[in-house]
C-alpha cells in the first residue's frame, strides 16, 4: 500500500500542493521558533536572555503548533474529500478500509516529511533573523549566536508528522463512513456540526474569555506583560469561531438571502451553494477570520502599547521599537501563513466544482453568468469572515485598551480593520475568479465526464 | 447571420467534419456528414461505439465545434463568436437530454427544471414548469432533490427541463442507457408525444434497436460517416442493419475512395 501512495503522490503533485506547502510553512514556523531553544542550551544563556528566548520559544512555537496541525488538517481533509471518487473505486476493486487508511497514512508522512526537509533552510534563516532581532534589542547577549539543533529539527519533523498522520487517520474514517459514487449524493453537505467540534470551539471561546478578563484583572497594572495574555483572547476567539464558521456561514446566508437575490439568477445560484454546500465553503472561511481576528487584533494590540508607551517611559524608545517589530515579524508570518491557506483552501475548492460549473453551463449559463456567482460567493465569504474575525478580536483589544491606557476605545482607529477587509476580499475574489476562470476553460462538455 | 433553409426543415447539417487531435493520432470523428431533418420528425441515430453519434449530437447542437462544415438549426446558422454567444443560440432553440443528466445536484426538481428559463432571463413561468413535470409523472416530487429520485425519475426531470423552454428541436444522447425496459419505455412514449402533439422536433442517439424503433427513422452511422437510413422501423429490421453495419461502411469507403 505504501507503493500506491507513493505513486499516488507523484501523479498528482497538484492536488497534493496545497497540504505540501501547508507542512512547509508550518515545520518553517515550529523549526524556526524551535531553533531559538537550541540557541538559549547551546549558548548556555541565563537569566532574562534564556528566559526570553524560551518564552518565545514555547508561545510563538505553540501559536505556530496549532494552527499548523489546524491548516495540515483541513488541506488533507479536503484532498481526500475531493478524492472521494477515487478512494470509492479502490474501494470496489477489492482494497479493504484498512489498505485504504494505510494509503492516506503513507501519502500524510511522505508529504509531511517533504515539507519538513523543504523547510529546513529557510526555518534556519528565519532563526537567524530573529536571534538578530533580539540582539538588536538587547534581550540576548551578542555572545550567544543562533543555533539550529536538534529542538528545533526534532519538533520540526515530530509535530509535522504527527499532524500530517493524525490528519490522514480521520480522513480515512470520514470516507470510510461515506457512501460510494452517486454524483447525486455529493450534495447532501449536511451541515450539522459533530458535538466534539462544537465542545471544542466551546472551550476554545471560554478560555478566550478567561484571557481577556485575565487581562483585564491579574495582568492589569503587568504593562506590557498584558500583551501576550491579550493576543491569546483573540488567537483563541478566532480559532473557536474557524470551528464554527458552518453555523456561522448557515446563519448569514439566511440573513443575506433577500439582498442576494437583488442580483438576480446569479444571487439565486449563490445563495443556493451557500445552503447547500455550506461545510464546503466555511472551510473557506475559517482562514479568513482567523487571518482578520490574528491581523486586527495584533494591530490594535501593538498600537496601544505604543501610545501607552508614549506617556511612560519605562522602556527605551529603541528597544520598545525593536519589540514592536518583533511583534510585527511574528504575526506577519502568522497572517502570511493564513493568506497562504485561504488561497490554497479556495484554489482546491473551486477546481473540484468544474463539473458543477459544466453542469449550469449546459443547463444555459454563460461563462458570465457562472462567474458571477462565484464571484458573488466569495464576496459573502469574505465579508462574513472580516466581520467574524474583526469582532472576536475585540476580545484581545478591548481588554488591553482598558488594562493599558484606561479606555475601551483601542488605538490606531478603524485603518487596520479596513486593509484587512480589502486584503481579505482581494485574495477571496481574486482567487476564486481565477481558479473559476480555469475551470471554465474546458468545453462544458468534457468538464461534466468524471 | 440568419440563412434561410428551406421551409419545414428542423435540422441541416452540411458537411459536417470533426477531427480530434493532430499529426499521427488524428481521428476523424466525423468525416462529413450530411444530414436535413423535417420539422416535427422523430430521428434515431445509432451505429457502434465510436462511429461518431455523440459527437454528431453534440456539433448539431452547438456544443461542440465541427472541424469543418455548418449547421442551421431552425433555419438559423449554428455559429458563434464564443460559448456565451452559442450558449444563447443554444437557450432559444435547442433542448438537450444528456446521457449523464447533468441534473444540479444542490436544486430540488422544480428548481433544476426552470433553472433554463433563469439563465436565460425569461420570464418563469412556474405553472408551465409545473404542468411539465406532471406530463412527465414527477407533479408530486417537485421539491424533491435528484439524490432522492430513481434513475428513470431522474431521467424525466431532464426530459422536463429540456422542454420547458419549448425548444423547436431537442436532442437526446441515450436517453435509455441506464433505465430499465419499464422506465425505458415510458421515456420513448414521452419524447414520442413530445413530436406527435407539440410539433418538437427531436433527435436521439441509442444503441438499443427498441429504443430506435420508436423513431420515424433511423440514421445509421459508422467510422463517422452516415451509412444508411430506414424508415418506419421496428426493432428487429434495426436489429439486423446493425449486424451489417461494417460491410456498409466498407462498401461506402470504397465507393467514395477514403
Amino acid at each position: 500500500m505504501l507503493g500506491l501512495a507513493l505513486r499516488s503522490l507523484r501523479r498528482r503533485v497538484s492536488a497534493f500542493t496545497a497540504s505540501l506547502l501547508a507542512a512547509f510553512l508550518g515545520a518553517t514556523i515550529i523549526m524556526a521558533f524551535g531553533s531559538l531553544l537550541d540557541t538559549s542550551v547551546s549558548g548556555g544563556a541565563t537569566g532574562a536572555a534564556a528566559e526570553t528566548l524560551t518564552t518565545m520559544a514555547a508561545v510563538v512555537g505553540g501559536w505556530g503548533l496549532v494552527l499548523v496541525v489546524f491548516a495540515v488538517t483541513s488541506t488533507l481533509t479536503l484532498s481526500a474529500r475531493q478524492r472521494a471518487g477515487e478512494l470509492a473505486l479502490l474501494r470496489s476493486v477489492g482494497a479493504t478500509p484498512g489498505q485504504i487508511r494505510r494509503m492516506l497514512v503513507g501519502e500524510a508522512a511522505g508529504l509531511a516529511v517533504a515539507g519538513a526537509l523543504a523547510a529546513v533552510l529557510p526555518a534556519w534563516l528565519a532563526g537567524r533573523g530573529i536571534v538578530g532581532l533580539l540582539h538588536d534589542a538587547d534581550m540576548v547577549p551578542r555572545s550567544i549566536g543562533h543555533t539550529f539543533g536538534a529542538f528545533a529539527a526534532g519538533t520540526g519533523f515530530g509535530i509535522t508528522l504527527v499532524a500530517a498522520v493524525v490528519a490522514a487517520l480521520l480522513a480515512a474514517r470520514r470516507t470510510g463512513r461515506e457512501r460510494p459514487a452517486d454524483p447525486y449524493a455529493d450534495a447532501a453537505d449536511a451541515a450539522r456540526l459533530p458535538w466534539p467540534r462544537i465542545a471544542a470551539a466551546v472551550l476554545l471561546l471560554g478560555a478566550a474569555v478567561n484571557c481577556a478578563v485575565l487581562t483585564m484583572t491579574v495582568m492589569r497594572d503587568e504593562g506590557t506583560m498584558a500583551m501576550p495574555i491579550a493576543a491569546q483572547a483573540a488567537i483563541l476567539g478566532s480559532l473557536s469561531l474557524a470551528l464554527l464558521s458552518p453555523a456561522l456561514l448557515r446563519g448569514a446566508t439566511r440573513l443575506l438571502e433577500r439582498p442576494l437575490g437583488a442580483f438576480g439568477v446569479a444571487g439565486e445560484l449563490a445563495v443556493v451553494s451557500l445552503r447547500r454546500r455550506t461545510r464546503r465553503l466555511a472551510a473557506v472561511m475559517a482562514p479568513i477570520i482567523l487571518f482578520t481576528g490574528v491581523g486586527v487584533g495584533t494591530v490594535h494590540l501593538q498600537r496601544t502599547e505604543n501610545a501607552a508607551l508614549a506617556t511612560a517611559t519605562d522602556l527605551p524608545e529603541a528597544d520598545a521599537r525593536t519589540l514592536e517589530t518583533l511583534n510585527y515579524v511574528v504575526i506577519g508570518m502568522i497572517v502570511l501563513f493564513m493568506a497562504i491557506m485561504l488561497v490554497n483552501t479556495l484554489l482546491a475548492a473551486t477546481a473540484h466544482r468544474r463539473r458543477e460549473f459544466g453542469q449550469q453551463r449546459l443547463a444555459g449559463a454563460t461563462p458570465g453568468q457562472v462567474l458571477g456567482t462565484v464571484a458573488l460567493e466569495a464576496a459573502v465569504l469574505a465579508a462574513v469572515g472580516v466581520v467574524c474575525g474583526a469582532a472576536v478580536s475585540l476580545l484581545g483589544i478591548v481588554p488591553f485598551a482598558v488594562a493599558r491606557i484606561g479606555s475601551p476605545v483601542p488605538e490606531g482607529g478603524p485603518a487596520a480593520v479596513v486593509v484587512v477587509a480589502v486584503l481579505a476580499a482581494a485574495l477571496t475574489l481574486g482567487t476564486a475568479y481565477g481558479a473559476a476562470r480555469r475551470a471554465l476553460a474546458s468545453p462544458a462538455v468534457d468538464a461534466v465526464t468524471p | 447571420m440568419t440563412v434561410r433553409t428551406a421551409a419545414g426543415e428542423a435540422l441541416r447539417l452540411e458537411n459536417v467534419r470533426k477531427v480530434h487531435g493532430t499529426g499521427d493520432g488524428k481521428v476523424d470523428a466525423l468525416a462529413g456528414v450530411s444530414v436535413a431533418l423535417p420539422a416535427g420528425s422523430f430521428t434515431a441515430v445509432m451505429g457502434p461505439s465510436g462511429s461518431g453519434k455523440s459527437t454528431l449530437l453534440q456539433c448539431a447542437a452547438g456544443l461542440d465545434t465541427p472541424t469543418g462544415g455548418r449547421v442551421f438549426v431552425d433555419g438559423a446558422e449554428l455559429a458563434g463568436r464564443n460559448e456565451a454567444a452559442l450558449t444563447r443560440f443554444r437557450r432559444s432553440r435547442i433542448g438537450f437530454v444528456f446521457q449523464q443528466l447533468n441534473l444540479l445536484p444542490t436544486l430540488d426538481v422544480l428548481q433544476n427544471v426552470t433553472l433554463p428559463l433563469k439563465l436565460a432571463g425569461r420570464r418563469v413561468d412556474t405553472a408551465h414548469a409545473v404542468e411539465t413535470l406532471r406530463r412527465v409523472g414527477l407533479g408530486d416530487r417537485l421539491h424533491r432533490m435528484p439524490a432522492e429520485l430513481s434513475g428513470g425519475q431522474r431521467q424525466r426531470v431532464a426530459i422536463a427541463r429540456a422542454l420547458v423552454a419549448r425548444p423547436p428541436v431537442l436532442f437526446a444522447d441515450e436517453p435509455t442507457g441506464a433505465l430499465d425496459t419499464r422506465s425505458a419505455r415510458e421515456v420513448l412514449g414521452l419524447l414520442r408525444e413530445t413530436v406527435r402533439a407539440h410539433g418538437r422536433t427531436v433527435v436521439m442517439v441509442t444503441h438499443d434497436p427498441v429504443a430506435a424503433a420508436h423513431a420515424d427513422a433511423v440514421l445509421f452511422l459508422a467510422d463517422g460517416r452516415l451509412v444508411g437510413r430506414l424508415a418506419a422501423p421496428t426493432a428487429e429490421a434495426v436489429a439486423e442493419r446493425m449486424t451489417h453495419l461494417g460491410d456498409d461502411a466498407e462498401v461506402q469507403r470504397a465507393r467514395t475512395g477514403a
